[in-house]
């Protein structure tokens, strides 16, 4: 990670945007959900393994995501414990909500003509036409999409939250 | 002329006629702004300078919050464009045939997104979230919808059509005009799509789409009570039934009202009646302005 690309990376800011993650950082992460908790040592172990990288670069990449609200640390005699501040659920979550919020309520829809993020509210009654023209059956929604909750909002309904009005 | 071409025709020469008139009244007001300036307090030189100072705060606040949500799209634009890969076999055989050879973006993302950007030369940008969560045959229905916002060079005309409500905040028909087209291009890009592969890959393609929106609400990009975009796209597709314009007969009752009032003071100078129905409308306006600019200050949560 060179300087430029931290500087760069300092100078984006904004809810959305600062959440978006790096494949590095992306990899770490996964690597402190799978753990729970650990050290800069601790993950450069299991990311090393497939890759060489710097203790530095990793502790770089750690205290960015720490910098970031990804990561919690505690103080363990001279060195650091991090543990990931939310689940991948809720991380996930977060992202798909800052995603479309991020494209249509703080930016509007100046520039952007969008498929997938002009899907707004959508009542049941709307829902269940949809569901039959799709020629689904009432479970599916994942039939044949192994993937389709990858990214979707394990409660979504729970989570609605509406945007300001 | 497909029903969002009329409606964003209809749309421009509604706003550059209220232009002209505004314009006019507002180069008649100033010289009793001058007045008011060298001789001191006249009734009617106070009026004017008030509707001067209301409409120059209304239309500057208005823009200035455009002018930043689109640098901040642009932005957001450039931070996905940053993690672009190549075209994916999958995407090229989706878009075969399509006309869309050199302009689809494949952006590495697990998130489902496929979008229409840029003015001179639109692109589309499609997430590899979506990609893999799509059959061919419903990428193929998505980049339909998508490549008639792009043949339509609908980015430019949705900044063009905002910045006009934007300015022209006194004359709500505008607004009204707007969400109106935005809803409509939605519609006509669906149509495109089922016209060219059937309603079936497009509805799969919605509704694989739809978990994701549960999570969010978009409830400032429509009117309150009326449908919501998706639900009258769902609508088209099951009934083939287009949107009606919604024209609140008060925000055709205060555009009109304002026009005339601007025609008449800016031909006869300053009366007070007209002036304060202009100020009936700029209030009403100015909450729509306000509205614009709390979007641009989103709740977090």
């Amino acid at each position: 990670m060179s300087d430029r690309d931290v500087r760069r990376l300092r100078r984006i800011r904004g809810g959305a945007e600062e959440r978006f993650l790096g494949p590095l950082e992306a990899e770490v992460m996964d690597r402190l959900w799978k753990r729970g908790r650990a050290t800069v040592r601790d993950i450069l172990g299991d990311v090393g393994r497939t890759r060489s990288l710097a203790y530095t670069t990793v502790m770089t990449i750690m205290t960015r995501l720490y910098d970031k609200g990804l990561l919690v640390r505690d103080r363990d005699g001279k060195t650091y414990v991090y543990r990931p501040a939310s689940t991948r659920e809720e991380h996930r979550a977060r992202l798909t909500r800052d995603l479309v919020r991020g494209l249509v309520d703080q930016f509007g829809d100046v520039a952007l003509a969008h498929f997938a993020a002009e899907l707004d509210t959508v009542d049941v009654a709307h829902r269940a036409a949809l569901r039959k023209l799709a020629g689904q059956g009432p479970s599916g929604r994942d039939s044949g999409n192994p993937s389709g909750r990858e990214n979707g909002a394990p409660s979504g309904r729970d989570r609605r939250s509406r945007g300001p009005r | 002329m497909a029903r969002a071409d009329r409606a964003y025709a209809l749309l421009v020469l509604l706003a550059l006629g209220s232009s002209a008139i505004l314009i006019a009244l507002l180069g008649s007001l100033l010289p009793h702004a001058l007045d008011l300036a060298t001789r001191g307090a006249d009734g009617a030189d106070a009026i004017a300078v008030l509707l001067l100072l209301c409409a120059t705060l209304g239309i500057s606040l208005g823009l200035a919050s455009l002018f930043r949500q689109l640098l901040a799209t642009l932005a957001l634009i450039r931070s996905l464009l940053r993690r672009r890969v190549s075209v994916s076999p999958r995407v090229r055989a989706a878009a075969r045939g399509l006309g869309l050879d050199g302009r689809i973006d494949v952006v590495n993302d697990p998130r489902p997104f496929s979008f229409c950007y840029w003015f001179a030369r639109p692109r589309v940008c499609v997430s590899t979230g979506l990609a893999r969560r799509l059959e061919r045959s419903e990428l193929r229905a998505v980049l339909l919808h998508e490549r008639y916002h792009l043949r339509h060079r609908d980015p430019l005309r949705i900044v063009i059509a905002r910045y006009f409500a934007a300015g022209l905040y006194v004359v709500p028909l505008v607004e009204d005009l707007v969400e109106y087209y935005a809803l409509e291009k939605e519609i006509a890009a669906d149509g495109e799509a089922v016209a060219s592969s059937g309603v079936g890959p497009l509805a799969r393609a919605l509704y694989k789409l739809l978990p994701d929106a549960d999570t969010v609400s978009l409830g400032l990009l429509v009117p309150v009570g009326a449908l919501s975009v998706t639900e009258a796209r769902i609508d088209q597709l099951v009934e083939g039934r287009g949107a009606t314009p919604i024209f609140h007969p008060l925000s055709i009752a205060l555009s009109g009202g304002a026009l005339a009032a601007a025609v008449t003071l800016a031909a006869g100078g300053v009366v007070l009646a007209p002036a304060f129905l202009l100020v009936a409308a700029a209030i009403s306006g100015a909450s729509q302005q306000l509205r614009l600019v709390a979007r641009t200050f989103p709740s977090t949560g």
